[in-house]
């Protein structure tokens, strides 16, 4: 036996078919109950709480033969819940889900209806997660709305909501997948982004998805934008040579609809010249003055055009050039 | 793809490729006109419309499954249909209003021009593929036959009911000419459209 009660209600439990005046002990849980809350032979429970909960008997008082037993579940009737329908699929159809704003803590049962013009519409229910259904479209380019009404029904209530929409409203990719980003090999202000479909949109040819990429360098607050209306790939050109970058990524479908949420972020830093390793005293002394600003990445112009030496001696060469630079900068510093 | 393109294929996805333009140009008018218009006519934008007769409905079932003669078809239909709707809309609009709404009216006017040019454009690619293109309606008059005189605000309701619906068509268009563009796995051909005999 299976009883529910509201949070705050006053419960009054009577022993089976015991009269008022027998003598009774009531357990919870298989803990006796003070005989403070018995009126007679019935259980008095004032202001219940969640805590309250449990299994409740009654016995009678000589023989101890159980007369009475039931489960005792507090909870609270449901509040109106929150609904969300979206297409990430389009044109194949969408999907609607669903959650209490606060917990019941009883068991809830869910009916979902969509009604399409004047036609009734199944929404088939997922099995994970439970609080979700799809639908087919079975028209597209339609002006009618949808008309979605969940119902939330417990033992202590119910509630509804409705949700009304058109058929490009709710359309929402996923975001973009396999987001990648990667310095470009002697560009120190390049990083090369690329990003695949979400792999749940169906037919990225003939419903091409439109994308909006944002970067910062993480010392900064400040995202800078690029919107690519093909394509997926984009090489950032005006990164701030040596700085870590934060990287996102969104989709959203050509004509209709919204943006999706943002990839997952990706951290890259433009490329920066190797540091060079001392060589001999020699080398040392014969190179030029030394500079005075920081050490920060050597600009394409420098010292050594790589362009113009040939070979790994001359590469040597260059690098031994460029440590001693930066071997005087430190002194500077 | 194996096969090299064909002077038609390409002539076919550069067709495709402008009327894909022209559908998206055309959407993003109507889009505009329709939100001057809900404005200036005083309307609710969500207001609903009751049927309205020669309306061409963008719904469709099985858009997937249509061939590629059915897209310029329905189209061509569609817009064909819309340029007498307009062009009656327009007339109304300077017989109600007058200078009031000059704005309006031209906006009207740039949406029906680019309305005919989109049927021209259809016409091409029926003709690409040496579709005979279905002669319009013979009317006893221009355009359907009139229908009976409505209220000023039934008017403007049915004027909100077409651009409603001449925006879900550019969107369909724009799809549907994807569709047509895309060469058929097997032959090269676009999918639904046969060779010419």
């Amino acid at each position: 036996h299976m009883q529910y009660e509201r949070v705050g209600a006053d419960v009054t439990m009577k022993c089976g078919s015991m009269d008022w005046d027998a003598a009774v002990t009531w357990t919870a849980n298989g803990t006796d109950i003070d005989e403070s809350h018995l009126n007679g032979s019935y259980l008095i429970l004032k202001n219940v709480d969640l805590s309250q909960s449990g299994q409740y008997s009654c016995y009678e008082g000589s023989s101890w033969h159980l007369k009475y037993q039931t489960y005792l579940r507090v909870g609270t009737p449901p509040k109106e819940p929150v609904l969300m329908c979206r297409s990430n699929n389009y044109p194949k159809g969408f999907y609607c889900s669903w959650h209490l704003p606060t917990p019941t803590y009883i068991p809830n049962s869910f009916n979902i209806s969509v009604i399409h013009g004047t036609k009734d519409m199944v929404c088939e229910k997922d099995a994970i997660p439970k609080n979700r259904c799809h639908i087919r479209y079975l028209q597209l380019f339609s002006t009618v709305k949808y008309k979605v009404t969940l119902t939330v029904t417990n033992a202590l209530g119910k509630n509804f909501t409705t949700l009304t929409f058109d058929e490009f409203a709710i359309v929402k990719p996923d975001p973009p997948e396999s987001v990648v980003a990667k310095p470009v090999p002697n560009n120190p202000r390049r990083l090369e982004v690329s990003w695949q479909n979400p792999s749940s949109w169906p037919d990225p040819e003939s419903f091409p998805l439109k994308f909006f990429l944002r970067y910062r360098p993480l010392i900064l607050d400040q995202w800078q934008h690029v919107e690519l209306s093909d394509g997926t790939s984009h090489t950032i050109t005006d990164a701030y040579a040596g700085k870590e970058y934060i990287i996102q990524v969104a989709a959203k479908d050509n004509d209709i609809g919204t943006w999706s949420d943002w990839s997952v972020a990706v951290h890259a830093t433009p490329w920066t010249e190797e540091p060079k390793h001392l060589t001999t005293e020699a080398q040392i002394t014969e190179t030029t003055s030394a500079s005075t600003s920081s050490f920060m990445a050597p600009p394409t112009t420098k010292i050594c055009d790589k362009g113009a030496v040939v070979g790994s001696g001359a590469m040597a060469v260059c690098w031994t050039a460029g440590l001693v630079m930066a071997a005087y900068s430190v002194l500077f510093i | 793809m194996a096969a090299a393109d064909s002077p038609s294929a390409a002539l076919r996805r550069d067709l495709c490729s402008r009327g894909i333009r022209l559908a998206g140009k055309m959407r993003a008018d109507v889009v505009d006109l329709l939100d001057a218009y809900v404005e200036q006519q005083g309307l609710d934008a969500s207001a609903s419309v009751a049927a309205v007769e020669g309306l061409p409905l963008a719904a469709v079932e099985r858009w997937d499954e249509q061939t590629g003669t059915q897209r310029l078809l329905e189209n061509l239909a569609a817009y064909r249909a819309f340029r007498a709707l307009l062009a009656q809309m327009l007339e109304e609009q300077r017989e109600q209003l007058g200078e009031a709404d000059a704005g309006l009216g031209r906006a009207l006017a740039a949406v029906l021009l680019q309305v005919s040019a989109f049927a021209y454009h259809l016409e091409e690619l029926l003709r690409l593929e040496s579709r005979g293109i279905p002669g319009e309606e013979e009317e006893e008059e221009d355009g359907p036959p009139p229908p009976p005189r409505l209220s000023l605000f039934e008017q403007k309701l049915r004027g909100l009911g077409v651009l409603r619906e001449l925006a879900q068509w550019a969107v369909r268009s724009v799809r549907d000419l994807r569709q047509l563009a895309k060469p058929s796995p097997a032959t090269g051909v676009a999918p639904g459209l046969a060779e010419s005999p």
